[in-house]
């Protein structure tokens, strides 16, 4: 394995207008991926607008100036691509995989959409987006079993007023109330080239992406004075645990604990990201060996625990496990407990930790192994850390997360007086 | 502001190139592998003729319940020395199952290669199979379909598979088993599964950097103490279709969205229709742009999405359509996805939506063919059907050569609107009556 997480050519340019465009030769395919980065997502929200760049995300396959209504669908899938979009606590990013020959549609489609949207914003097309995302909020967390954990568990975590306090899905009522001009001034302030990264990775050169990217991007005017989110970097300490009950129609008791651990791209974070795999990824993760296998309390498939990647406020480290056939909920949140509390008592030892970086080392790989993967990482590391390069750094850094580092983190972090959050699902008992 | 108002056309082509494939005989099995040069990981992948569709009927789950009993512990070392052992390697044991074969793989970097198919082999060929564990690991896989009923969904699916497959038959049975038939194996008949269809030797497919690849090696490990020859695989199967359209309602208290199955028999996968019946599919609810999913998402807001294809396997295959829309607009949702089936069949598809379909399929092989892992369930393709090594490339000329009236025919000849079940998941209670007045076929109640 080479020593730097990302051994492929990267070149970088700025437009005159502020767009940093990103390339990364690759010409093993004749594909490429092409990937737009937007600094903006559910934490620049205010009160009363939650869910609203979700929903925007949705209209910018709407059509624009230039392209009718699901034209740009229809252009990108009629080329053989594959596209989508997703939008984030901390920015919405949107892309597209097309055969090589392809990339200059894909960048017209995208410079159209970024520069000449709000003229074709049609409160017909509002109307229906908002009930498209109001079907897939009752998809996605309201009709399946636990759905609504992670809504739950962002406000517990982050008190009123942090960008992270509410989901980027956003509440019905918000989306009810969603008006055109909102979303219009919505696309004129963030939506502009120095607001943006675009990234193009696989068959082709920096030379021809970044004429192409002056050709298609350049003329959009930047939109001084962005405004930022609210700060999120310090969450004042409620020096308790919170802990949430909820009686539902779940199949089993379940049980998240949660902490604040440091934002996505620290040192620290890269200790939580060991820390998760040590503690709940695999069969050999101390979730499944404790909970699962031993006590066989857990149901070995519904048990682990992740980070979740979140650059701009402490990001959250999730453990959770769902109870076997006559295990009550109160038995299974103790035993979680117990092994989330012994990572800062028992330490880790060097087979776990080779585990756990052996495991990462293949994530990481995985998600260098296609074009899209490579792009939206360059994307994210250019956006958020003003480097695309910067990616290398990411898996050298979690090999070199010690045992000492996962033991002190725990200690300092992830301890029950240390805001622990912990959510626990009852099934309602059934009259029939 | 001036943006290019004029859309830009393609560059030259640069057609994609199904990688080199290298089948090989060796120690008694067969080795197919794709070489792609420079790739840092590497899949290695067991094909075995051990699919849900060599379950006995009752047994239903047997492969799934199989698969976990795996990793509890081998003839070598127990369950925890074993997840250890594989997990150090930075992988993990993969296992999957269709109605054709059973696969079990791993993705490691091309260096620990070996030694995770050493692992892969090991679990494989010598799986402890502790009656104690295998017991245990039965009742976790019923608890975790158990869970898994509990969305919307799987019961749905169950009972259009079994109204238009039939429940005597295997393939009118979930593939996975359920709750109930999974609860019912007892140790036995894992065991007797095992040595029925896990000691042949069965396909190993590898996909990765076959410079630094040892395939003569990799089959010895994975064929060792292997025995047993292939066994007859069964013709395709007649399946009638209904001479009538049925609703049939599932009750789902309190449901803020009713889940839609809709499907009939179709064709098995070595249909000379298999093409244009698939492009037909694609235009009707096969893409995003598709006509259903234009029509309840983009025009009528009814759903999040919606799509319907046809799928193959050996023996047999089904339509099918599948959503989740919300309550109050169930009934004119459903009427809107039977009234694209019925013009899809009567009037064909058009030569712009065509154009799409085929350029989309076509290009996805380029596209979507990237990682170790997409070229090796490629391969199992070839394996699983008998297609030559240039399948891909002529899969592509085929697609792009289809035109209006071959993809319109296959449109009218594999579907059938009269034929559909409709199967709603939903709350009875409210929906029932619409459901009624829609006029599409008699309403009945599910009962399990």
């Amino acid at each position: 394995m080479p020593d730097s997480g990302y051994p492929w050519p990267i070149e970088t340019t700025r437009l005159d207008n502020g767009l940093r465009v990103v390339v990364s030769e690759d010409r093993t395919a004749p594909a490429i991926a092409v990937n737009l980065w937007y600094d903006v997502g559910s934490r620049h929200e205010p009160a009363g607008q939650t869910g609203f760049a979700h929903l925007f995300e949705h209209l910018m396959f709407e059509g624009s100036v230039n392209v009718a209504k699901t034209e740009h669908m229809k252009l990108i899938q009629g080329s053989g691509g594959s596209l989508n979009a997703t939008t984030n606590p901390d920015r919405t990013n949107y892309f597209e995989t097309v055969p090589a020959e392809h990339l200059e549609l894909a960048l017209w489609l995208e410079a159209d959409r970024m520069g000449g949207l709000v003229p074709a914003l049609t409160q017909e097309t509002l109307d229906n987006q908002r009930e498209v995302v109001k079907n897939e909020r009752r998809q996605r967390y309201e009709n399946v079993p636990y759905g609504d954990a992670w809504l739950r568990l962002l406000p517990l975590l982050y008190p009123p007023g942090h960008p992270y306090h509410h989901a980027t899905i956003g509440s019905m009522a918000d989306l009810n109330a969603a008006g055109l001009p909102t979303f219009q001034a919505f696309h004129e302030t963030y939506y502009a080239p120095n607001n943006a990264v675009l990234t193009v990775v696989g068959d082709t050169t920096a030379a021809e992406v970044f004429a192409l990217a002056d050709k298609y991007f350049g003329a959009i005017p930047p939109r001084a004075d962005i405004p930022a989110a609210p700060d999120g970097r310090t969450v004042p300490t409620a020096g308790r645990p919170a802990v949430e009950t909820v009686t539902a129609d779940v199949p089993a008791p379940r049980v998240y604990v949660a902490h604040r651990t440091q934002p996505f791209g620290t040192p620290g974070y890269d200790v939580a990201t060991v820390l998760a795999t040590v503690l709940g990824s695999g069969r050999g993760s101390r979730l499944y060996q404790r909970l699962a296998d031993g006590e066989r309390i857990a149901q070995p498939d519904l048990v682990g625990a992740y980070g979740v990647d979140l650059a701009h406020a402490p990001a959250p480290l999730i453990a959770t496990a769902t109870a076997r056939p006559g295990v009550t909920v109160e038995r299974l949140r103790d035993g979680l407990a117990e092994v989330v509390d012994e990572l800062s008592t028992v330490p880790v030892t060097a087979a776990e930790l080779d585990r756990a970086k052996a495991l990462l080392s293949t994530m990481w790989w995985r998600q260098m192994s296609t074009v899209e993967g490579r792009a939206d990482t360059l994307g994210r590391y250019a956006t958020q850390f003003g480097d695309p390069a910067k990616a290398g750094e990411r898996l050298p850094g979690w090999l070199a997360v010690t045992a000492e580092q996962i033991a002190e983190q725990a200690a300092e972090l992830l301890r029950t007086e240390h805001d622990r959050v912990t959510l626990c699902y009852v099934p309602e008992e059934k009259t029939a | 502001m001036t943006l290019i108002t004029e859309r830009p056309g393609p560059g030259a082509a640069r057609p994609y190139r199904f990688p080199q494939v290298v089948r090989r005989a060796v120690a008694g099995g067969q080795v197919v592998a794709a070489h792609l040069p420079g790739q840092s990981l590497a899949v290695a992948l067991l094909l075995l003729d051990a699919g849900a569709g060599r379950e006995p009927v009752g047994k239903e789950g047997l492969g799934a319940v199989l698969a976990k009993a795996l990793e509890e512990g081998t003839a070598q070392r127990d369950a925890t020395a074993y997840a250890l052992a594989v997990e150090a390697l930075g992988t993990e044991l993969v296992t999957a199952l269709d109605w054709d074969s059973f696969q079990v793989s791993v993705q490691v970097p091309v260096d620990r290669l070996s030694a995770a198919v050493e692992l892969l082999a090991e679990a494989v060929r010598t799986p402890k199979l502790d009656p104690a564990d295998v017991l245990r690991v039965r009742d976790d896989e019923a608890t975790a379909l158990r869970m898994d009923w509990a969305n919307p969904g799987p019961r749905a699916d169950a009972v259009l598979r079994g109204d238009i497959f039939g429940t005597d038959n295997r393939w009118g049975r979930p593939m996975y088993g359920d709750p109930v038939s999974v609860a019912a194996l007892d140790v036995d008949d894992v065991t007797v599964f095992h040595s029925e269809w896990f000691i042949r030797p069965g396909t190993l497919v590898i996909a990765g950097d076959l410079d630094r690849i040892d395939l003569d090696a990799l089959g010895a490990t994975a064929f060792a103490g292997a025995g047993g020859g292939p066994v007859e695989k069964g013709g395709p199967v007649e399946v009638p279709r209904h001479d009538r359209r049925r609703i049939i309602l599932v009750d789902r208290p309190g449901s803020v969205q009713s889940t839609l199955r809709l499907g009939h028999p179709s064709p098995h996968r070595a249909h000379p229709d298999h093409v244009p019946m698939s492009l037909a599919g694609t235009v009707l609810g096969g893409a995003f742009t598709s006509r259903l999913n234009h029509l309840l998402r983009e025009v009528h807001g009814y759903t999040y999405g919606i799509r319907g294809d046809f799928a193959s396997s050996r023996r047999f295959g089904r339509f099918a359509i599948s959503s989740g829309v919300q309550t109050a607009v169930t009934a004119p949702a459903l009427v809107e996805a039977v009234g694209e089936v019925s013009r899809t069949r009567s009037e064909g598809v058009t030569e712009d939506e065509l154009a799409v379909a085929r350029f989309w399929r076509a290009g996805q092989l380029s596209v979507e063919l990237q990682t170790p892992r997409a070229i090796a369930s490629a391969l199992t393709t070839l394996v699983v059907h008998d297609l030559p090594d240039d399948y891909h490339a002529r899969l592509r000329e085929s697609l792009l050569a289809a035109d209006v009236e071959q993809v319109s025919a296959a449109a009218s000849a594999h579907l059938h609107p009269d034929s559909l079940t409709l199967v709603v998941e939903g709350d009875a209670a409210i929906i029932r009556d619409e459901l009624v007045a829609t006029g599409l076929g008699e309403v009945v109640d599910h009962t399990p």
